[in-house]
């Protein structure tokens, strides 16, 4: 089968139309999803008890569009969220940090279940 | 040592009531979250003078400077609240370097504010698309920022300030 160097030329741009077309939507896509992860941690800081991602005030918007421009200029999750605790503190991600400083606000739960745990032990024998 | 174990959690929770009465005596505010920011270096931005384009002052070559920092917008009601305080500051101490940072505020209506409440600052400074108030971590106006001669932020006030605020709290660190 003999194809013309038009139709040739043609099938290649268009299957290089195709490509772009289908990286830049995976990457839109995915960028959206990281963002939604992202902003999922963060605590609006302007709203009673929200994350910036369910937040639409003027903060939460900016907060997202930096970490758009972030995200496309290739920066980890990590770095983008250390970015944001050097400016606004520990305050602005829901979940503490696992850290010296968090410590005792970890392991209180642990703490007091092992006590009530031993309590309860104690007057179950006691009663038997 | 039954007894002990059995009245750990009386003890627990007057230990845990003792915490919570040191902070409430404290008198904090749960409210206003504390400064990423503070004891730490101004960050080094740079900004462009609201009246002159052509103006353009570097944050950290403020140096052997006390400073006091307040982002404002013409927009922002609790501002137009704090504007004359920012007057009396200045009276009380006329070496002090008052810096003002219009964030995201259209320069014309910035500029007709100023023009109509006064202008208390020493430069006024351009943060049109909020990315220096980023760098300050602001997320509300107005917001006051101290910075001693050494370039180090020492005081952080989120919301308009008030006689008390700037009796009891920036005056003592001046």
């Amino acid at each position: 089968m003999k194809y013309s160097l038009f139709y040739k030329k043609s099938l290649f741009i268009y299957f290089y139309i195709i490509v772009i077309f289908l990286i830049t939507t995976i990457s839109k896509a995915s960028i959206e999803s990281d963002i939604k992860d992202i902003t999922s941690k963060l605590r609006c800081m302007t709203c009673q008890n929200q994350t910036i991602y369910s937040s639409d005030t003027e903060f939460s918007l900016s907060i997202k569009k930096i970490i758009r421009q972030k995200l496309k200029n290739n920066e980890s999750e990590k770095e983008i969220m250390n970015f944001l605790i050097n400016r606004y503190g520990e305050y602005i991600v829901l979940e503490p940090k696992f850290n010296k400083q968090n410590l005792f606000l970890w392991l209180f739960p642990f703490i007091i279940l092992a006590l009530s745990l031993v309590f309860f032990i104690l007057r179950i024998r006691k009663n038997t | 040592m039954n007894k002990l174990i059995l009245s750990l959690p009386i003890i627990l929770i007057f230990i845990i009531s003792i915490f919570l009465l040191i902070f409430l005596l404290q008198n904090k505010d749960p409210n206003v979250p504390p400064s990423a920011l503070l004891d730490k270096k101004i960050p080094p931005v740079n900004l462009v003078d609201l009246f002159n384009d052509n103006k353009l002052i570097n944050l950290s070559n403020l140096k052997n400077k006390e400073i006091l920092i307040n982002f404002f917008a013409s927009w922002c009601a609790p501002c137009k609240v704090e504007h004359p305080l920012l007057f009396q500051i200045k009276k009380q101490n006329p070496n002090l370097y008052i810096l003002g940072i219009n964030h995201k505020d259209k320069k014309h209506d910035a500029i007709n504010y100023l023009n109509q409440d006064g202008n208390p600052y020493d430069f006024v400074g351009v943060d049109k698309k909020g990315l220096i108030g980023l760098e300050f971590g602001v997320f509300g106006l107005p917001e006051t920022f101290l910075i001693n001669k050494s370039g180090k932020i020492i005081y952080k006030y989120l919301g308009p300030l008030t006689k008390k605020v700037i009796t009891n709290e920036i005056q003592p660190l001046l």
